[in-house]
């Protein structure tokens, strides 16, 4: 009964992606460390910062509210959400029926306005100012995922990621059309808006001015703030998986068998490792915008999504 | 519509149209003197690629003379001009960026909309692309009207021309050539004309900031 | 006959080349311009003669050129005024106003402008008439600033990056026209003939001929000066030395208008005449809104008369979408229009030589100062304002009758009411200049009487126009209405 196992192997999917995430992350630091010409610390850092942080106590500000002690178990519940319905390993998943593109972008969505309000809740000036302006770029984000992913969803006929997997592999071709290389033009730069990567905000950075992300989540410590930076790297490896395998989809199981997983394990960690070097050698090129800029940078990726739509559009 | 032919040819379209919308994004001389020059390539490429597949010399000649005038000899024309009055100060565009590559998207949907009935009427592979030229044809002449400074209106005319020039490849592989000279000629004659009245202006006004231009105002 | 056309178009080229190559100037170059240009005037006249006869001939390969009744009206307009402006033109008397670098760049420039104004008139293949027009820009461009000022200046960059851009949108709609020729018949030489495009219209595609002639009447529109595209017009038209104002407000404009009309027959055939027709009447109405309201408050005469150029142009347009008889309207004002105004601005070139000033409050007494051309003046104005005994009053009386019978009559109301907005504006304008005394310093009496002969010949054309015209110009005119409403 293929079900359970179903199941099973969603489960085991957004398991592998929990465990893979810090790892990632570790990888892009490691690759820009030694980029910049440093040793960098071990590829396996970010999984002892989760044991610091878990261990740790938690201090919660006398002026924070319910809200800043849910935050965190929210976004981190929503980013695991959408980790089951991107196909991250297999595409036939029981979750298909939910698997749909709306539903990825309102669960992102979800865990960006709780992480807003967080930022917000404490009443500290930082973290007001990191919340009203990752409410600027989530404005023009959000919706470019959306666009972006509905390029391809013409061509494919449906909305449900998997679906759009299986067209792409059905039709190789279509992987070089214009409107496949528009959209990844656009997914690519949403991609750096919405995990915070350069150019639009440092991850690495300690000027707090300067902070986007990090600045909403500057009062969180110990467990809370170990669930935060987790779901944050799970985002980056679930929208290379997207980015991956919506795009380059050879390799991700059509059928739920040990061989067929085990290749898709294999390819997903090498369409992984490609992504974590192409963005550690983009972000060591590119200097950080202005915020100001940030919006027109954003508005070039909405229009790629766009310009993706208007040229699939036509060639159905 | 599913040959590699009309695919590429549709990949080198978007090409130009997306150098077209660079001039929307990119502020300063130099990034739009480099957009025109890229754009002009991606022409050429364009015009090369259908001039293989169709095994018209004529396009060859075309393709090459593309090159050569917009992709070379004007962007070191223009570069020459910026030097000479460029101000070192970006002047802001009457729309701001963001805004700017908004209308950008909403006019290449719009020219989809304009060119649906010539699609209905080619049979060409090359079809699919003519919507970008067209769309490349409308963002040019909103860079024309937003932007402020003289020597941006005259590279927003120049992509126009490029944009132009990419439709009738697309639709028809070309015009008859004794046309295709006259039109070089002409772009070539208009473009050293606007040289010669921008650097009027800058004698004159000492800017060539188009806001100036507004003594006869009634 | 082939002869006589070489010489209609290249007695004008053959100016330029003359003008060039004699450094430094001579006012012998002046002379031979002026002589060459009343060679291409005469050359028109027998090609109408020819034409009149019967023969529509063509030349070139794959005939490129191609002369027929409405292209020889049109010759035979541009070359007169050409000849106008050649005469009168700087470079020929004893001008203090002009040095003779400015005279030699003016009888170069207005030559060529001359000359491609004939080519795009006389060709056969619309690319090349397209490719002339674009020409005239630049030709006419470099001599709008001849006296550099930060006036002119900014004049002549709006003339020449908003014609570019009409031009090149007038370009998409003949791609356009090709595309949908070649998918019917395949590619040829000839495929870019009027004559293959009137042949082929009937079964062209509706829909990409009407999208063709939006662009085809926005393009050369803006060459034409139909609003909202006019907004280079009144700078450039006021800014320039007064006989190229009288070469581009005279003919430049009917030249623009005859591309319109040589398309809108295609396209009359392709789509139907409904689209073009409306469309037409909507663009003509505006200019003529645009116009009236703004010669309201007019305080240039070089200004005012190029709002009034608006006007006739707006109303030129409203003709041609009126049917056969708006179209007989329209041709006959054209004509009338052309020598008007190429009268009237070459006057106005004489008023500003005396009175130093384009103002209209600063000139004042002019019966007196300049009594011939004070005189003329006045009878200028009152031919534009569409007075009887001049032909502009039988265009209009023609226009209004043929849109009762089109079935517009609120529309015809409406124009009515614009066109006397306008001539009230005028004539109270004129009123000023012409009585009063003349300010200090401004010296009385003619000077260069020569050159007022032809401008009282413009003045006897205008009233024998209104008194009935020739015979042979009827036939013409005849002739290209019938080309028009086919």
């Amino acid at each position: 009964m293929p079900l359970p196992t179903g199941y099973t192997v969603a489960i085991a999917q957004t398991a592998l992606a929990l465990f893979l995430a810090p790892g990632l992350v570790g990888l892009i630091r490691w690759l820009k460390a030694r980029l910049q010409n440093r040793r960098g610390a071990p590829v396996w850092q970010p999984y002892l910062e989760l044991r610091k942080l878990f261990a740790k106590e938690v201090v919660v500000s006398s002026n924070a509210s319910w809200l800043f002690r849910v935050a965190p178990f929210v976004v981190f519940a929503s980013t695991v959400a959408v980790a089951f319905l991107v196909p991250v390993l297999a595409v036939p998943s029981p979750f298909d029926p939910v698997g749909d593109l709306l539903v990825v972008v309102y669960l992102l969505l979800l865990g960006t306005f709780f992480l807003a309000l967080a930022g917000l809740d404490p009443g500290s000036a930082f973290g007001g100012m990191g919340s009203s302006r990752e409410m600027t770029v989530a404005a023009l984000s959000e919706p470019t995922v959306a666009l972006a992913i509905f390029a391809l969803a013409l061509g494919a006929g449906s909305t449900n990621l998997g679906q759009i997997v299986a067209r792409t592999m059905a039709d190789p071709a279509a992987a070089v059309s214009p409107g496949y290389l528009l959209a990844f033009g656009a997914l690519f730069v949403v991609t750096l808006a919405e995990n915070g990567r350069l150019p639009v905000d440092n991850p690495a950075t300690h000027l707090e001015l300067t902070m986007i992300h990090e600045a909403m989540i500057l009062e969180y410590s110990g467990r809370y703030l170990a669930l935060i930076e987790w779901a944050a790297w799970l985002k980056v490896l679930l929208f290379f998986s997207l980015l991956g395998n919506l795009f380059v989809p050879w390799g991700v199981a059509t059928v739920l068998t040990p061989s067929a997983l085990g290749w898709a394990l294999a390819t997903l960690l090498a369409k992984l490792v490609v992504l974590a070097v192409v963005l550690a050698v983009f972000e060591t090129r590119v200097a950080k915008l202005r915020l100001f800029r940030v919006p027109e940078l954003l508005a070039v990726s909405f229009v790629l999504a766009v310009l993706a739509i208007t040229v699939s559009f036509l060639v159905r | 519509m599913d040959s590699a032919f009309g695919q590429l040819t549709v990949l080198g379209s978007s090409l130009v149209l997306l150098c077209g919308l660079t001039l929307l994004w990119r502020r300063g001389s130099a990034a739009h003197i480099g957009a025109f020059a890229a754009q002009s390539v991606a022409l050429a490429a364009t015009a090369g690629l259908i001039a293989v597949v169709t095994g018209s010399r004529e396009l060859w000649v075309v393709a090459v003379i593309l090159l050569g005038l917009k992709g070379i000899l004007m962007p070191i024309l223009l570069k020459r001009m910026d030097r000479r009055f460029g101000s070192p100060r970006e002047l802001e565009p009457y729309v701001n960026t963001a805004t700017s590559l908004v209308i950008g998207g909403l006019l290449v949907v719009l020219a989809y909309i304009v060119t649906w009935p010539i699609l209905d009427v080619s049979r060409l592979p090359t079809r699919a692309g003519m919507p970008l030229a067209m769309g490349l044809i409308f963002v040019s002449l909103f860079v024309i009207i937003s932007r402020k400074k003289a020597l941006t209106q005259v590279i927003g005319f120049l992509a126009l021309e490029n944009g132009i020039a990419l439709l009738a490849m697309l639709g028809t592989y070309g015009i008859p050539f004794i046309v295709e000279v006259g039109v070089f000629l002409d772009a070539l004659m208009g473009f050293l004309v606007m040289q010669i009245v921008i650097y009027r202006i800058q004698e004159t006004f000492e800017s060539i900031d188009v806001e100036q231009l507004n003594r006869l105002s009634q | 006959m082939r002869l006589t056309y070489l010489l209609l178009v290249g007695a004008p080229l053959v100016a330029a080349l003359v003008a060039a190559l004699v450094r430094p100037y001579l006012r012998g170059v002046g002379v031979a311009g002026a002589l060459l240009s009343t060679l291409s005037l005469a050359a028109a006249l027998r090609l109408a003669g020819q034409v009149l006869a019967g023969a529509t001939p063509t030349w070139g390969p794959s005939d490129m050129m191609r002369v027929d009744a409405l292209s020889v009206l049109l010759a035979v307009c541009v070359s007169f005024v050409a000849a106008l402006a050649a005469w009168l033109g700087p470079g020929l008397g004893r001008d203090e106003h002009y040095t003779p670098a400015q005279a030699r760049r003016f009888r170069i420039f207005s030559s060529l402008f001359a000359f491609t104004m004939l080519i795009a008139v006389t060709a056969n293949n619309v690319a090349i008439m397209w490719v002339a027009v674009e020409a005239t820009t630049i030709a006419s461009a470099l001599l709008i600033p001849l006296h550099v000022s930060k006036a002119s200046v900014e004049a002549s960059w709006k003339y020449i990056l908003i014609g570019s851009v009409g031009i090149a949108l007038a370009f998409v709609g003949t791609v356009l026209g090709y595309f949908d020729y070649v998918h019917l018949a395949g590619e040829r030489e000839s495929a870019l003939n009027w004559t293959s495009l009137m042949a082929a219209a009937p079964s062209m595609h509706p829909r990409v001929m009407a999208l063709a002639f939006v662009f085809i009447v926005i393009g050369y529109g803006t060459k034409a000066g139909l609003a909202p595209m006019h907004t280079w017009l009144p700078d450039a038209h006021a800014e320039a030395p007064a006989p190229l104002s009288a070469m581009m407000s005279g003919v430049l404009l009917a030249v623009a208008l005859y591309a319109i009309i040589r398309w809108k027959v295609v396209v009359d055939l392709a789509v139907g005449s409904a689209l073009p027709d409306r469309l037409l009447l909507v663009l003509g109405l505006a200019s003529l809104a645009v116009a009236a309201l703004s010669l309201v408050g007019q305080r240039q005469y070089k200004r005012l008369l190029a709002y009034s150029s608006i006007e006739h142009t707006g109303l030129m347009c409203v003709g041609l979408g009126l049917g056969p008889l708006g179209a007989f309207a329209a041709l006959l004002h054209l004509v009338n229009h052309a020598v008007a105004k190429g009268m009237m601005f070459l006057l106005s070139g004489r008023i500003l030589d005396r009175y130093h000033t384009t103002e209209m409050g600063e000139v004042s007494g002019l019966l007196r100062a300049m009594p011939v051309t004070g005189g003329l003046f006045a009878a200028g104005m009152l031919a534009l304002a569409g007075l009887p005994p001049f032909g502009i009053f039988f265009s209009k009386l023609s226009l209004v009758r043929a849109g009762f019978a089109t079935g517009h009559p609120w529309l015809m109301a409406l124009v009515l009411v614009l066109l006397l907005a306008a001539v009230v504006a005028m004539l109270a304008q004129i009123n000023r200049m012409l009585y009063g005394a003349p300010p200090a310093g401004v010296r009385v009496g003619e000077s260069n009487r020569w050159g007022l002969v032809p401008l009282v010949l413009c003045a006897a054309l205008l009233v024998a126009f209104g008194l009935g015209g020739f015979g042979a110009f009827q036939t013409l005119l005849d002739r290209a209405v019938e080309i028009v409403s086919r």
